[in-house]
């Protein structure tokens, strides 16, 4: 069972200047299969939150636990490892490599685990047909809608086998269509693969299709609700 | 792109100044070695020293006939030297008298062809003058004037004789030519050599204190000199860089000053390459964030922006070779044209036309230079992006 899990974490920007207080004392347990959105408004510490469980970035004190490793101890090559076996990544602006096709941008990932060029050619085109993509995959990123671009996206997250999957506003920039169909692809893998989904979102379409709804403010946890 | 740019130019402009500064250098030493110094000379050991009419070669003919039989020697001339004054109504003026045979001296350089106005030395007529057309101007004296040349002859008493200028010549190097007037061998031995003659050692016509001598191949020089040397115990035999040590130093040059140019415009490009791989980094600096955040590590980053600049040089460094090599062989054959400058160039024994020209070389040490530069050039930007941390440069705009 592969568990984030964070206790008293804080992280404090600038601390020598102005310091800011991203996260004050956070204490969270997210079990795997969970699908969780982090909800709250702007500056409550969402995005600061999603970094630090996800490895991209270090509490100023506290702990994070991922999956029982301990990623304090990590060197940043080490972390930027774990992270690409144990993590994947969805962001707000998709951050496809531009000259690469869907495909490539995908099997890029794998390419970066050293697996075998079929595994990474069968792999690559699984992911795209489950993200309804089966047609664009030799499309440039430039040739894709944002909703196409951010099916790439979370194709690419998935390629690694990851546990856990951290989105930070995947839907922030999409049409009412594009974010219902994205939902429906990652409420299916969620459920058919056990993949964790953590969101960091202000969408309401989001977090009324959230199992879990974890409410930030001002860096700590001002409610967490676990629906049905 | 901008980086392609700036290493073409950079390589073209590397080899295109190598090439001038070689070509300028090689124009000045074939300027000299074709029409003043050739390629061997072989004098009286004290000739050289004391320039006296005195020091002549002992049995001119017989070294004379060893030089025409060795191996390898192309053309031979055989001078009487004197140091002199030459006079005309306006004015008088040191020079020295090259006593020549026209024909041979024809073959061992190129003073025939310099002849800008009269004509050259020939066969017949006595007491006949060759003068630089500088000399001329400075003595207010043409083509058919008469001029006075005073010197010392073998005897020690001071002669003097009218001589007709026949023809004005010159031959781009200024101090040469207004130091230097050529007269027929014959008369100036007539001259030279007393009455009694044999008093001397010396056959009537034969005095000769100088050889001049051109070889085949340039390479050869030092060992035609060598053998001769051999072959002639007691007089000096010496190559154009032993007569000329200037040319020997500039010959010597032309390796390192186009070292330099190159150094030089490498270090501008080091630093114009760390600029533009800098700004591709920035520009991509989300792109790189995103690569660490799903898993490249820094060493991967690294060697991607170090392979991306050496790719970039690599592309660019045979685009810019292949332009240098354009620009070398158009001007190795057409020159360009410096003739607006003409005189100050003359002044330094340079042609007014330079012609590029290269040693093969310098295109691979342009070729090894521009890619240790890519190298270097790249571990700054290289550097600068492993020190991203990915969180703050996805957030970057």
């Amino acid at each position: 069972m592969k568990v984030i899990t964070t206790i008293g974490v804080t992280k404090v920007y600038n601390p020598d200047k102005i310091p800011v207080r991203a996260l004050n004392g956070v204490d969270l347990r997210i079990e795997q299969g969970e699908f969780t959105a982090i909800v709250g408004p702007s500056g409550s510490g969402k995005t600061t939150l999603l970094n630090v469980i996800g490895g991209l970035d270090r509490p100023t004190s506290g702990d994070v636990d991922i999956g029982g490793a301990d990623i304090d101890a990590m060197s940043d090559n080490k972390l930027i490892d774990f992270r690409k076996q144990h993590i994947g990544f969805v962001f707000q602006a998709y951050n496809l490599i531009p000259v690469l096709t869907a495909r490539e941008n995908v099997e890029f990932v794998m390419l970066l685990q050293k697996r075998p060029k079929q595994e990474r050619h069968d792999r690559a085109e699984e992911l795209l047909r489950a993200v309804g993509l089966a047609d664009k995959m030799d499309k440039r990123p430039s040739e894709l809608s944002g909703g196409q671009q951010q099916r790439v996206a979370i194709a690419r997250a998935l390629a690694p086998k990851p546990d856990f999957i951290l989105a930070d506003e995947p839907t922030a920039n999409l049409d009412s269509v594009s974010t219902a169909n994205l939902l429906d692809i990652m409420a299916r893998l969620n459920k058919e693969e056990n993949i964790t989904f953590v969101f960091s979102t202000h969408d309401q379409r989001v977090i009324d299709r959230a199992r879990r709804v974890i409410t930030l403010v001002d860096g700590k946890v001002a409610s967490d609700e676990v629906r049905g | 792109m901008v980086v392609i740019s700036a290493v073409v130019i950079g390589i073209w402009a590397a080899i295109s100044l190598s090439g001038f500064a070689t070509g300028m250098i090689k124009s000045y030493v074939n300027n000299a070695v074709q029409n003043i110094i050739s390629h061997i000379q072989v004098h009286q050991p004290e000739f050289l020293e004391e320039y006296d009419v005195e020091y002549y070669l002992p049995d001119a003919p017989a070294v004379e006939q060893v030089i025409r039989s060795e191996p390898g020697v192309k053309a031979v001339s055989v001078r009487s030297l004197s140091s002199a004054m030459i006079s005309s109504a306006k004015g008088a003026r040191g020079v020295r008298i090259k006593g020549i045979v026209p024909e041979d001296e024809a073959q061992v350089n190129a003073l025939n062809e310099n002849v800008k106005e009269g004509e050259y030395l020939s066969a017949e007529g006595k007491n006949a003058i060759l003068v630089s057309v500088d000399l001329a101007k400075k003595l207010n004296v043409k083509v058919r004037s008469k001029v006075v040349l005073t010197f010392q002859g073998l005897d020690g008493e001071i002669t003097a004789a009218a001589f007709r200028i026949v023809g004005l010549f010159d031959t781009g190097n200024n101090p040469f030519d207004e130091a230097y007037v050529f007269v027929r061998r014959e008369d100036l031995n007539r001259l030279l050599e007393p009455t009694d003659g044999h008093k001397y050692g010396v056959a009537p016509g034969a005095l000769a204190h100088e050889i001049a001598l051109m070889v085949d191949d340039v390479r050869s020089v030092d060992a035609v000199a060598a053998r001769l040397r051999e072959k002639l115990p007691g007089l000096d035999v010496e190559t154009y860089r032993q007569l000329s040590p200037d040319l020997d130093l500039y010959e010597g040059q032309m390796t390192s000053i186009s070292i330099l140019y190159l150094t030089i415009i490498l270090l501008a490009l080091v630093f114009g390459i760390i600029n533009t791989m800098l700004m591709a980094v920035l520009e991509r600096i989300k792109e790189l964030g995103m690569l660490m955040a799903i898993g490249m590590n820094k060493f991967r980053v690294f060697i991607m922006i170090v392979f991306e600049t050496i790719l970039l040089g690599l592309v660019a460094m045979p685009i810019g070779l292949l332009l240098g090599y354009l620009t070398i062989s158009y001007v190795q054959s057409h020159g360009i044209d410096l003739s607006t400058y003409a005189n100050a160039l003359e002044d330094y024994g340079l042609s007014a036309v330079i012609y590029f020209e290269i040693e093969p070389v310098v295109y691979w040490q342009v070729a090894v230079g521009v890619f240790l530069t890519a190298i270097l050039a790249s571990i700054y930007p290289a550097w600068k992006a492993i020190k991203l941390r990915p969180v703050e440069a996805l957030h970057k705009i």
